[in-house]
């Protein structure tokens, strides 16, 4: 597993980055509330260039319970609140990341 | 999810420059070495060659930023710029963190670049195949100048060497004296010496490789000029810039870029035979025989590992077929 740590992106520059290293999995940590903007913009701009089926998507950061079924909704594939625990990520990685 | 890669179609879509098919033949011919060659042979009729330029130093001299300020430049002049950013893999933690891309922020919208990051691990024919693998396909996607920057630490150092045909060398001041360089053998791979972050001097670190430079002798007919840059402000990258062009023409007007390409090839010819016959030989002598081996060894004395390695080949015999 490699990471590419992209530190504060815009999205533009998330997808860019994500569609240049042709990565598996695009994560956003996102610690300021505003998880549905951010989620938003991400998922639609992954799909006006077409490539949303090309990548398994993940939040994690201070996010509130009851907005992971949400979250879901619009497309990400799980979501990570306080007090997750790393090998559940990963696990859900290896489980979901098919080569 | 899809994982799915229709050759044809990534091929058809590549050659309409879409930069998502790039991006998944990297990975293609990444994970599948064997796919190369049905990939490479679409592109057989193209004639197109990119200038190559490496980038090499220790860490923390600024080598991201200052790739940042050449292409900040270079893109104002209308050209692409296809950059291969290798970042070394942890020993420890066996992953990479590929943070370069943070500095290349501001550049990595434009739609002239293309960026690719690599880690020094996980490539199967280790990271110069991959280096080979990316520049070749940025060749064939029309890119004018490929930018590979490396830290230059050990033999990738090296390796990328025999990869590029302009190796610009950046220091910064406080690096250690004439020696020491010297030691570190970088004065003997630059085309370019950069002195970098000259806003904490660095005046006697240039005028240190500038003798040296003196006491060299260049049969190419190439004497490296020393550059001083501080890539933040992008003071003295025009110069450099300058010293690029003058380099490339160098190597067009002499006979060098032929030379240049003739040892990016060979190096990658060998390479490519010898991951051959590692696989070749995988399927002669299996990993039990192997550890069987190492046992015996252990056993029977380690005096005698020689002379059980030569048993081993004495059952494997290699022929070369003659021809017709």
């Amino acid at each position: 597993m490699e990471l590419i740590f992209g530190g504060f992106q815009n999205i533009e520059q998330i997808v860019q980055a994500a569609i240049h290293e042709d990565v598996d999995v695009i994560g956003l940590s996102i610690h300021s509330g505003a998880h549905f903007a951010y989620t938003e913009q991400l998922i639609n701009l992954l799909k006006e260039k077409g490539v949303l089926d090309h990548f398994l998507i993940l939040v994690g950061g201070v996010i509130p319970a009851r907005d992971f079924q949400k979250l879901k909704d619009i497309g990400v594939s799980n979501v990570y609140g306080p007090g997750s625990r790393v090998s559940d990520i990963v696990n859900f990685i290896k489980t979901n990341v098919k080569k | 999810m899809k994982r799915n890669y229709d050759i044809d179609d990534l091929i058809n879509r590549f050659r309409q420059k879409d930069k998502i098919a790039l991006a998944r033949l990297i990975t293609l011919i990444e994970n599948q070495p064997d796919k190369a060659s049905t990939i490479f042979k679409h592109f057989e009729n193209l004639n197109h060659d990119s200038h190559i330029i490496g980038i090499t130093g220790s860490p923390g001299v600024g080598k991201s930023t200052l790739t940042k300020a050449i292409c900040k430049i270079l893109l104002e002049e209308g050209k692409s710029i296809g950059i291969i950013s290798v970042d070394p893999t942890s020993p420890f933690s066996g992953g990479a963190f590929l943070g370069d891309r943070v500095r290349m922020t501001e550049i990595s919208l434009h739609p002239n670049i293309f960026i690719r990051s690599l880690a020094s691990r996980g490539f199967r024919g280790g990271i110069s195949r991959a280096v080979l693998d990316i520049s070749l396909l940025y060749e064939a996607f029309g890119i004018d100048i490929i930018i590979i920057e490396t830290v230059g630490v050990g033999q990738s150092e090296f390796e990328i060497y025999n990869l590029v045909y302009t190796t610009i060398v950046v220091m910064v001041p406080g690096y250690g004296d004439a020696i020491q360089m010297q030691k570190a053998g970088i004065i003997e791979i630059g085309d370019i010496y950069d002195v970098n972050k000259k806003d904490l001097g660095g005046e006697d670190i240039a005028a240190n490789i500038d003798v040296m430079l003196d006491d060299s002798s260049f049969q190419s007919g190439w004497r490296p000029p020393v550059a001083m840059t501080n890539s933040i402000t992008g003071e003295g990258v025009d110069e450099l810039i300058e010293y690029i062009k003058d380099h490339e023409e160098h190597l067009k007007l002499s006979e060098l870029l032929k030379e240049k390409k003739q040892r990016r090839f060979a190096y990658k010819i060998k390479e490519l035979m010898y991951y051959r016959i590692e696989q070749i030989l995988g399927s002669l002598i299996s990993e039990e025989e192997i550890n069987q081996t190492s046992i015996n060894v252990v056993n029977e004395g380690k005096f005698k590992i020689y002379e059980m390695v030569h048993d081993i080949f004495s059952n494997v015999k290699f022929e070369k077929k003659k021809k017709g």
